[in-house]
């Protein structure tokens, strides 16, 4: 009897909707806003090559769409605030990103503690 | 035994030792549960060294490769059902390691990553059928020490190494909620995991006899085993601990392998990126003509076809065929567009679930008297032997509800 259930909590918690089933997108496009920002701090320090900055803004922003088109409700408020963060340009201001990413960071912690 | 072959047999296990996974989860670990995670590294590392040491005696003393034993302790049928899982296993993680060296080239050269990872790919085949089995290992794992920036930049970040050192400390961070205590275990089974993945102990038996070991090398393979992989290790707890000082504070949970290069471009700027990167770079190759020949080593040697490196590709034709084609199968994953990060999660679950059938046959063998002799196992080898095949049986109980209930360690 416990093995089915334990089967149905598994299938439940995989295959659920939602903010709760949207939060580990949320925590993904986090990182990678997270990540854009401390590029671009190292990048206008001229610590790093232009290949590589080059290279890390493009898997940085295909990261990002993945998680925006992983939403289940993409017309939520962190939908709109992923979508915004998409919208920046490649070498956008450290201090923009974490804006974005305090924001994130925020919705994430709501959800975490509801 | 000869100083200058143990010295480059240490450096070698030292360089060779991280691989994509142990790149992505050191750093994730390090940047979500700061240094509460180092315990496992260690904890893991000396599992390893248990059962690398054991494969190398069993192929010292008996000359008998794993998967050979394997069939002949486990029967054909559940032999064969190891086969096919071992070798689905390595073959993600193969193409997860294929995948990793195009993204870190990429990151080098800027060139288009698909057709990186058929380059290399090809580059990778040239190399296996070129260079002499001893060097193919040492070669990349020699270039592999590139990793050892990784340690400096921690050295220079002057990071609490209080807190480092009571990072060995086997603990579970306090106050954690049921969803992060979940997340916490999944990172530990998915580090157990990915030290002791099963392919470095088909490589490292299958390895001892292509040079083949006799008793006088039994020395040389207790300490390439312990201080290689030991200090393999320690670069892999400089990655996290690097990650809990520079990634945990800035919300980075690294997403991408290439951001763990961050950490030496920090504190040394150009150089240290570019040295990071090389380092990465052949750690990662190493280790995909490791999961490669692995794989094919495995299926040779369960169906009795002749193999080696130390024979010309067309002396063992099946397994110079067998290894071609797991390269393009890796290729071919790939290719799909399937994201590394995935594939480094699916390697990391299959591999866990492949362990207990690859270290109980070697555990039994290694431990009978009639085969070994007075090679076999003593006292603290059969306890820590059978403690680690207890640890590795509950993590893979736990691997898949553990995936699931932490979306891949999400939350």
């Amino acid at each position: 009897m416990r093995a089915p259930m334990g089967i149905c909590i598994l299938c439940l918690a995989a295959c659920s909707s939602g903010p709760s089933a949207d939060l580990q997108y949320i925590k993904q496009a986090r990182s990678i806003g997270a990540e854009w920002a401390l590029v671009n701090e190292q990048a206008q320090a001229d610590q790093l090559t232009s290949t590589y900055v080059e290279s890390m803004h493009q898997w940085l922003r295909d990261g990002l769409s993945t998680a925006s088109s992983s939403l289940t409700e993409p017309r939520s408020a962190y939908g709109a605030e992923i979508r915004t963060l998409l919208a920046e340009p490649a070498d956008a201001a450290p201090e923009t990103l974490r804006g974005h990413v305090n924001k994130l960071k925020r919705i994430e912690d709501q959800l975490e503690s509801a | 035994m000869n100083p200058l072959e143990l010295t480059l047999g240490i450096m070698t296990a030292v360089g060779g030792f991280v691989d994509i996974s142990e790149l992505v989860f050191a750093a994730k670990a390090g940047s979500t549960f700061g240094y509460a995670l180092i315990w496992v590294f260690a904890f893991a590392t000396i599992g390893i060294i248990v059962f690398s040491e054991m494969s190398g005696r069993v192929a010292a003393v008996a000359k008998q490769p794993v998967f050979n034993l394997m069939r002949h302790r486990l029967g054909l049928k559940l032999g064969l059902v190891t086969l096919i899982a071992s070798v689905i296993s390595s073959l993600i993680t193969c193409a997860a390691e294929v995948g990793g060296v195009a993204l870190i080239l990429n990151y080098l050269t800027g060139a288009p990553y698909l057709i990186l990872a058929v380059g290399l790919t090809v580059a990778l085949i040239a190399s296996i059928w070129v260079i002499p089995f001893e060097w193919i290992e040492r070669s990349y794992g020699l270039l592999g020490l590139f990793m050892v920036v990784f340690a400096a930049a921690l050295v220079a970040i002057h990071p609490p190494w209080h807190q480092i050192a009571s990072g060995f400390v086997p603990q579970v961070p306090k106050g954690l909620t049921t969803k992060e205590l979940l997340t916490f275990g999944y990172f530990a089974v998915a580090i157990v995991s990915a030290v002791m993945f099963p392919y470095e102990v088909y490589f490292y038996s299958s390895g001892g006899i292509e040079e083949g070991w006799s008793v006088k090398d039994l020395l040389t393979n207790r300490l390439t085993s312990i201080l290689g992989m030991g200090l393999g290790s320690l670069l892999a707890i400089s990655i996290l601990a690097s990650s809990a000082q520079l990634f945990g504070p800035a919300n980075v949970d690294p997403e991408i392998p290439g951001t763990a290069a961050l950490q030496a471009a920090i504190p040394f700027g150009k150089w240290g990126l570019i040295l990071a990167l090389l380092g990465m770079f052949f750690a990662v190759a190493g280790a995909a003509v490791e999961t490669c020949l692995a794989n094919a080593y495995s299926i040779a040697q369960f169906f009795g076809w002749k193999w080696g490196r130390h024979k010309k590709p067309w002396e063992a034709p099946r397994f110079t065929i067998t290894w071609i084609a797991l390269f393009i199968a890796a290729l071919a994953i790939v290719l799909t567009g399937v994201d590394v990060m995935t594939l480094v999660e699916f390697a990391i679950l299959f591999s866990i679930l492949v362990l207990p059938l690859t270290y109980l046959p070697l555990l039994l063998l290694a431990g009978d008297r009639k085969f070994m002799g007075q090679y076999a196992n003593g006292a603290i080898a059969k306890v820590l032997g059978w403690f680690y095949f207890a640890v590795v049986g509950c993590a893979a109980i736990a691997a898949l509800p553990l995936y699931f209930l932490t979306s891949g360690g999400n939350g």
